[in-house]
């Protein structure tokens, strides 16, 4: 896995103090082969961000900041997960856009050395929640090698109802336990009937939902029935297991009008506070955010289709905004990522942007009340 | 008040109730129907003053026409009268309710409130302020562009590929309509909003871009901007 | 105050100008030759360009004993007679002793605006990135920089040359660079058909450029990162962009996922022992090791590009019309393919009419270095 090495030591010792020896190297690098240039790679790297060359989003300097703060960090690591979320693919074969991202997410998931100990599928496979746009979508995601664990969106539930869903991947809220974590996975995108009344029909159903600003919709809920479920679930285990969620909306309330907000969220919170190590995984914001509430980390993941933009009220002050997107690039702004479960059961949750510099929020910032350095936008809200 | 001043006051009064009693112009059906139009309404009697140049008139309501003015409402007919005298070329009527509150209507306009010695409520530009008829049916036609380029900016018959402007601006967010123009990185050039419509529709929207004039256009910028009202231009801004 | 003492202030003035402008035009200070609406390109503050460190530089770029075998001067990958490239008409550009390297030669043709030289930016001046292929192994081969200024002394004539242009004869490797710099500096040349034809000359291209131009703006989707920018028209963003080119003579995909992974780790990408190819093709990554720029290559300015074939940073497109085609499929797919990069759909008449752009953009007045000509080797 990973081992501690001597590098970080150079490292800290060139954020510490320019020495004359640092001074001799960089001059040396300024005119060296490649060969030479390798070398000394890693203390360039050091020396440059001490030189402030390397500009502020360069994530080496939070990933080494942390790793000064937290020596032997690496070593917590219990296991790791990965995800693919927000796919929102339409059936218009594999050369659309989406699919090609999803597909991208997929490679990047096989890539990953060592390989996760499963990959959580985040929702909203589907875009309009066809049955041949969730074929596609399983076609995708059949690639990857290791396990994976299907949680639905809205996307893919409002035009059956969850028909399809539940006949190609399995029930929408169930637990399961993996080394020593007690892992829930929720359907947390149920609404109040809006449709009956009105008489719409399930497309139109479909594209109401569909709509992230269309407030012809309800807000999204956990609702009395999982809740019992969850209740009954997690009744007899022990308080100090550490508790993993899933959920496809966030299990708080940040924006109503965009449904970036779970309706019984207190209620669902409250099931789970009894514990003492609980993190909350979500999709449904396509953004980097991040929240804690009591005891409870909350996370948001990536979609590979596109990015939100951020709310205009509500954001989490723990949240450090990913700068906005170029619309000439379909894959900024959006990814896939990692969980690293350390042992406890907290979580450090990476975000591998595309065309960006990855982004990993730890458990550790997350406690300590502080957001990482440099490496957060602090620009104008969206 | 001076004894000049009532004098004077009073003998534009008689001047006035001269002209009233001394009968109405030359009585053309128009004539009697402003008469008519501005006259007894929910059965109550008013009577209506002119000014020399037959194109002022106040009415009074709660007075028979055959009935005399007290002389506190006629002061205040008098002054109104006065006070719209500064408009030579419109056609004022005031309207003294009961009450005692003024109402005044320009050139046929609805009636607006109106206190003696401050301003008029008429502009005097050629259109003035729109009534409150006109007003509602200005909305609903701005409303009807507005909804459709809502009904566009969620569809997906602008783009060929399944993706929505709202995809990415939902409530039309982080579309900065008051930052234009600005230079456009995606373009190269500086971009004024339609530009950067059409960039996008061109772009993530794989679409086909649309005339500056075109009706799509125009209700997608309507759509923008509304969502956007009240924000303080900005042109420039990154 | 009197009218005597202001009289003495007027005339001391004027011998303060006449005496700077004198002492100007003794040292050789010139300007250089930017059209008027064009930002000028950014002179470090401690090397102003003059005449006497023009010649000298010119004599250093055109001298191809400052070499270790005496065959390559700096004229020989970028040759004037070439569009300041490499006329060899390789791939990549060959050093002493016939060393291949791995990059295609850029030009020097306004490169004095650039916001970095290199593929990879890794200099961000001209005075820094001349010095370095002096001592690169490949290139004029020689082991360090006071080999290069013992070399140079050696040769005996450039004494009086340094002396002119720096005030004593001390040769070191700062003023060689700084002389070259002032030389490739005063390479500039923005008139051509393109310009004239965006000032209002409808006649100065033909009409399958006119369609071409089009599509730069338009479905080909060129200007995003080839833009014509009114105040700096050089037809590049002066970003980097991983765009696939050569991730297929090397298996990139592991490479550069594998490098990454270890930058993130805190792992010195050198223990992953990576060949010269394959470090080669990460690119702008290995300078700033940041994964976002993993493969990512300089937006090359366009200007003049119809004479500096082959194409892209390894050579590897011979023909602007390969190079349509290269953009036309997508480029070359890889875990960290620019997202701007897509199919674009074009059809044989549109890709013409942008091979028949691309010629629109060849200078008018490149036979202002014809003079320089005659000195290449």
């Amino acid at each position: 896995m990973y081992r501690n090495n001597m590098t970080r030591k150079e490292i800290e010792r060139a954020f510490a103090e320019r020495s004359a020896e640092d001074q001799r190297l960089l001059e040396s690098l300024k005119n060296c082969d490649r060969r030479h240039f390798l070398r000394t790679s890693m203390k360039f790297a050091g020396m440059a961000a001490a030189a402030s060359i390397i500009p502020s989003h360069g994530f080496q300097i939070v990933n080494v900041a942390n790793a000064a703060e937290m020596p032997g960090e690496d070593a917590d690591i219990a296991f790791r997960f990965a995800y693919v979320s927000d796919s929102h693919l339409y059936a218009k074969g594999m050369d659309h856009r989406f699919a090609k991202a999803c597909i991208k997410a997929v490679e990047d998931v096989n890539a990953l050395d060592p390989q996760p100990d499963f990959v959580l599928f985040g929702g909203d496979l589907a875009q309009l929640g066809r049955a041949d746009e969730l074929a596609l979508g399983q076609q995708i995601i059949k690639e990857i090698k290791a396990p994976v664990r299907m949680m639905v969106g809205e996307h893919d539930w409002y035009f059956d109802m969850g028909d399809k869903w539940k006949e190609m991947f399995g029930a929408d809220q169930y637990s399961f336990d993996h080394k020593g974590v007690h892992f829930v996975v929720l359907n947390s995108v149920v609404e109040k009937d809006f449709w009956t009344e009105k008489g719409y029909t399930p497309a139109e159903r479909m594209a109401i939902v569909a709509g992230l600003d269309d407030n012809r919709q309800s807000s999204f809920e956990v609702g009395e029935p999982q809740r019992a479920w969850l209740k009954k679930d997690l009744a007899g285990i022990d308080k100090k297991t550490p508790i993993i969620v899933f959920s496809h909306s966030p299990l708080y309330k940040l924006y109503k009008k965009w449904n970036f907000w779970t309706d019984d969220a207190e209620q669902v919170q409250a099931l789970l506070q009894p514990f003492e190590t609980v993190s909350v995984v979500h999709g449904h914001t396509h953004q980097l955010l991040t929240n804690r509430i009591g005891n409870i980390d909350f996370h948001g993941m990536l979609s590979t289709a596109w990015p939100w933009p951020y709310a205009p009220e509500g954001l989490p002050e723990y949240t450090v905004q990913m700068a906005r997107s170029d619309p000439f690039n379909q894959f900024d702004g959006c990814g896939d990522g990692r969980v690293d479960v350390l042992t406890g059961g907290r979580i450090n949750k990476h975000y591998n942007l595309w065309s960006r510099n990855p982004r990993t929020v730890t458990a550790k910032e997350l406690a300590s009340n502080s957001v990482p350095g440099p490496g957060g936008y602090a620009g104008p809200s969206y | 008040m001076s004894i000049r001043s009532i004098g004077g006051t009073s003998l534009f009064v008689a001047v006035a109730l001269v002209v009233v009693g001394a009968g109405y112009p030359a009585s053309g059906d128009s004539e009697q129907q402003r008469r008519e139009s501005v006259g007894a309404s929910d059965g109550w009697a008013s009577r209506a003053v002119w000014a020399c140049d037959r194109r002022k008139m106040v009415v009074v309501e709660g007075v028979r026409p055959d009935e005399k003015i007290p002389p506190a409402r006629a002061q205040l007919v008098a002054d109104v009268l006065m006070d719209l005298m500064r408009f030579c070329n419109e056609e004022i009527t005031a309207k003294i309710a009961i009450n005692q509150m003024i109402t005044v209507s320009a050139n046929g306009r609805v009636y607006e409130d109106y206190v003696p010695g401050g301003p008029l409520p008429i502009v005097k530009a050629s259109f003035g302020e729109p009534t409150k008829r006109e007003q509602m049916i200005w909305k609903a036609e701005l409303d009807k562009m507005v909804a459709e380029g809502d009904r566009l900016f969620h569809s997906d018959e602008i783009g060929t590929n399944g993706v929505a402007c709202a995809m990415c601006h939902p409530n039309a967010s982080n579309t900065h309509p008051e930052t234009y123009p600005k230079f456009q990185t995606q373009l190269k050039k500086v971009a004024v909003l339609r530009d950067m419509v059409n960039w996008c529709i061109m772009n993530p929207l794989e679409g086909k871009e649309l005339p500056y004039d075109d009706d799509r256009m125009r209700a997608l910028e309507a759509y923008i901007l509304s969502q956007r009202a009240g924000k303080p231009l900005d042109a420039g801004r990154h | 105050m009197d009218r005597s003492v202001s009289t003495l202030h007027r005339m001391i003035l004027a011998a303060f100008v006449l005496l700077t402008t004198v002492s100007a035009v003794w040292a050789g200070e010139f300007e250089l030759p930017v059209p008027a609406d064009v930002i000028p390109p950014e002179v470090p503050a401690d090397n102003p360009p003059t005449t006497e460190k023009l010649e000298l530089g010119k004599k250093l770029y055109f001298d191809t004993r400052i070499s270790t075998d005496g065959t390559v001067a700096c004229a020989t990958c970028h040759d004037p007679r070439h569009g300041f490239v490499d006329p060899r008409g390789k791939a990549t550009s060959a050093g002493v002793g016939g060393a291949m390297g791995t990059r295609n030669a850029p030009t020097v043709i306004n490169a004095a605006f650039l916001a970095s030289q290199f593929w990879d930016g890794r200099e961000p001046t001209l005075e820094a990135q001349a010095v370095q292929p002096l001592i690169n192994p490949i290139e004029h081969g020689f082991p360090d920089h006071p080999a290069v200024v013992k070399h140079i002394e050696g040769l005996g004539d450039y004494g009086p040359l340094f002396a002119a242009a720096f005030g004593s004869d001390q040769i070191t490797i700062e003023r060689v660079g700084q002389a070259i710099a002032t030389f490739e500096r005063s390479v500039i040349s923005f008139d051509a058909p393109i310009d004239r034809f965006l000032a209002g000359d409808a006649k100065a291209i033909s009409e399958p450029a006119k369609r071409g131009w089009e599509l730069f703006n338009g479905k080909a989707r060129c200007n995003t990162c080839h833009g014509r920018i009114d105040v700096l028209p050089l037809f590049t963003d002066d970003l980097f962009h991983n765009i696939g080119v050569g991730v297929q003579s090397i298996d990139f995909d592991t490479v550069a996922r594998k490098a990454a992974a270890a930058v993130e780790a805190g792992q010195s990408v050198d223990e992953l022992a990576l060949a010269d190819a394959e470090a080669s093709e990460l690119g702008r990554f290995l300078v700033t090791r940041e994964p976002k720029d993993m493969g990512a290559f300089k937006t090359p300015a366009l200007r003049n590009v119809e004479l500096t074939a082959p194409y892209m940073h390894d050579g590897s497109e011979a023909t602007l019309e390969t190079v349509i085609d290269f953009y036309n499929r997508g480029g070359n797919n890889n875990p960290y393919l620019d997202g701007g990069m897509r199919p674009l759909d074009l059809s044989d008449q549109e890709k013409a009419d942008l091979v028949e752009l691309m010629k629109a953009f060849t200078s008018s007045d490149l036979d202002r270095f014809d003079a320089l000509a005659k000195l290449a080797p």
